[in-house]
């Protein structure tokens, strides 16, 4: 898979953010999950920005 | 009773082997010795979670039989050894570190269990884990249901998670050997941090049949123990296909040093900037001085690079996605609100919302990333890394506010996120004890292609017969 520059630096940049992290932790519980849930949804948005080709199977092993 | 001095503690395998088999100790002395040091020791580090003496000593009773009719079962027989309490032990309390399990009693053994009984190795204790090994996202070192995790070099630092008991028992002379199990991490920073060599397997080498499931794609099991060669004494017995593991690989391991290619002939791949800009101040001369020893060898360092991925993003999406359907329930109970820590509740309640394009495409490109690994190892033979950046970290400093001060980030990424690409990759690591910062020790991490075990070994084996670092024992003990 190739990544543009551009790729490939929104994704260290994600990757370096999340290890530094400069704000206190969150105050409540529901900011808590607020919190572990836009984690998540960045994730899910790095995924999104990849480019993968379509005939690319997941990396399942089923054995029937 | 013989008179069993303080070195046994800190025996490697062959060495205890050899003494029981000269008679110069029986296996009951042994396994005396080590539960009276497991019940006097084991609460000093939060190491404990549930000590077995009397289960032991039968079991040791039987071996002493077996020793006297010539019955040798091989170098594990007779020795003592922990496993991290996700394990399943037949009749005996199975917590998962995590206070909604603590009653839990399964009526099977691990297969590693029952795979360790066949060659004679007693089994003394349980040993402490972070809670539900730590899936969800902990903040805090006090994430376990036995507290956190003190490091026997210095209590005010962690032993590092999840595996921490196996790794500060092993660290403490508590036992000569544990299992511990790794979905991204837990085998590696507990070992780096205790300086204890510790070996995670390749996915699927050694069966899981009996081990609390965290991520079915990526747990594996693996061994804590005073050397290398200990790691593939230990891997020869655990290994092997198990038709009750899904993801078992149906191999086996042979540990077979005396075949290993000179290490003339092996490129390792590094990316200098890991120990001169990534690793702490302190601790980067020890990672030179290590280098060099490397280099001593005969071996070829070249610098390489990994192939650009969002390694983390994908591992914990595939994380979260897997650990939402194995502990829904939990979730859905309300139980998972008994959880010590406020981040791990926060993050499997949350992991229930990974939508599944974002854990399909997360194996897609997961793919693309064991393919990438594969290219990678056609150029070098093994990949060499930091086990972690610096010493232990305090147990009371939150785990999510780790790295660098922002602004002061290498370019060149190095091979920071090695830990979740060689778990994506199902990648093999070996631990090697590499010296001391602020009189903590340090680790790296030998990674290799898959089912590379007895690759990884060798080139560990030489570096512990140039360096005595794996031989240092905490203060005190």
């Amino acid at each position: 898979m190739k990544l543009t520059r551009r790729q490939l630096a929104t994704a260290l940049t994600s990757a370096a953010a999340l290890a530094q992290t400069p704000s206190g932790p969150p105050a409540t519980p529901d900011d808590e999950l607020k919190a572990a849930r836009d984690r998540l949804q960045a994730n899910g948005a790095v995924l999104a920005r990849q480019e993968v080709p379509m005939a690319t199977e997941p990396a399942f092993q089923f054995k029937a | 009773m013989a008179d069993i001095g303080n070195d046994v503690f800190f025996a490697t395998i062959p060495e205890l082997n050899a003494r029981l088999k000269s008679k110069e100790f029986s296996a009951q002395e042994l396994t005396r010795a080590f539960s009276s040091r497991l019940a006097q020791l084991g609460g000093r580090y939060n190491a404990l979670a549930l000590p077995l003496p009397q289960q032991a000593l039968r079991k040791a009773r039987e071996v002493d039989q077996d020793i006297k009719r010539e019955r040798l079962r091989g170098p594990l027989q007779g020795i003592p050894y922990g496993v991290k309490d996700l394990l399943s032990l037949a009749g005996q309390p199975t917590t998962w570190g995590a206070k909604p399990y603590a009653g839990q009693v399964f009526d099977y053994n691990a297969t590693v269990i029952d795979k360790l009984a066949g060659v004679g190795a007693v089994l003394a204790a349980k040993l402490s884990m972070v809670e539900l090994a730590g899936g969800g996202g902990y903040r805090y070192a006090s994430a376990s249901l036995t507290g956190p995790g003190l490091n026997p070099w210095d209590r005010t630092r962690w032993s590092g998670g999840s595996s921490s008991g196996p790794a500060a028992a092993v660290a403490a002379g508590l036992v000569p050997f544990a299992i511990g199990s790794e979905t991204s991490g837990s085998i590696v920073t507990p070992a780096s941090y205790c300086g204890v060599t510790a070996l995670r397997p390749t996915y699927g080498l050694v069966s899981r049949y009996g081990a609390m499931a965290l991520s079915w794609t990526l747990d594996k099991l693996g061994p804590f123990a005073r050397s290398a060669e200990d790691c593939g004494l230990i891997l020869q017995v655990i290994a092997g296909g198990d038709a009750k593991d899904p993801g078992s690989a149906g191999k086996s391991f042979y540990y077979t040093p005396q075949y290993a290619r000179p290490l003339k002939d092996l490129k390792i791949g590094y990316a200098p900037a890991d120990f001169a800009k990534w690793a702490e101040p302190a601790a980067r001369p020890a990672f030179e001085a290590a280098l060099g020893v490397l280099r001593q060898t005969g071996v070829r360092l070249v610098e390489t690079k990994l192939p650009p991925f969002p390694y983390g993003a994908v591992l914990s999406t595939i994380l979260a996605a897997e650990q939402a359907s194995i502990f829904e329930p939990l979730i859905a109970s309300g139980k998972v609100d008994e959880l010590a820590d406020a981040a791990q509740i926060a993050g499997l309640k949350a992991s229930l919302d990974v939508p599944a394009k974002d854990y399909l495409k997360a194996m897609r490109l997961r793919r693309l990333i064991q393919e990438a690994l594969s290219r990678l190892f056609a150029e070098v033979d093994v990949l060499l890394a930091p086990g972690r950046p610096g010493p232990a970290t305090s147990i009371d400093r939150p785990l999510d506010r780790g790295g660098p001060a922002a602004g002061t980030a290498p370019q060149d990424p190095g091979f920071r996120t090695i830990v979740p690409a060689g778990n994506l990759a199902g990648l093999p690591a070996l631990v090697l004890p590499c010296g001391f910062a602020e009189n903590l020790p340090l680790a790296m991490q030998v990674v290799g292609a898959p089912f590379s075990e007895n690759l990884l070994l060798a080139v560990g084996k030489e570096f512990q017969a140039r360096t005595d670092w794996h031989k240092r024992r905490p203060p005190g003990v």
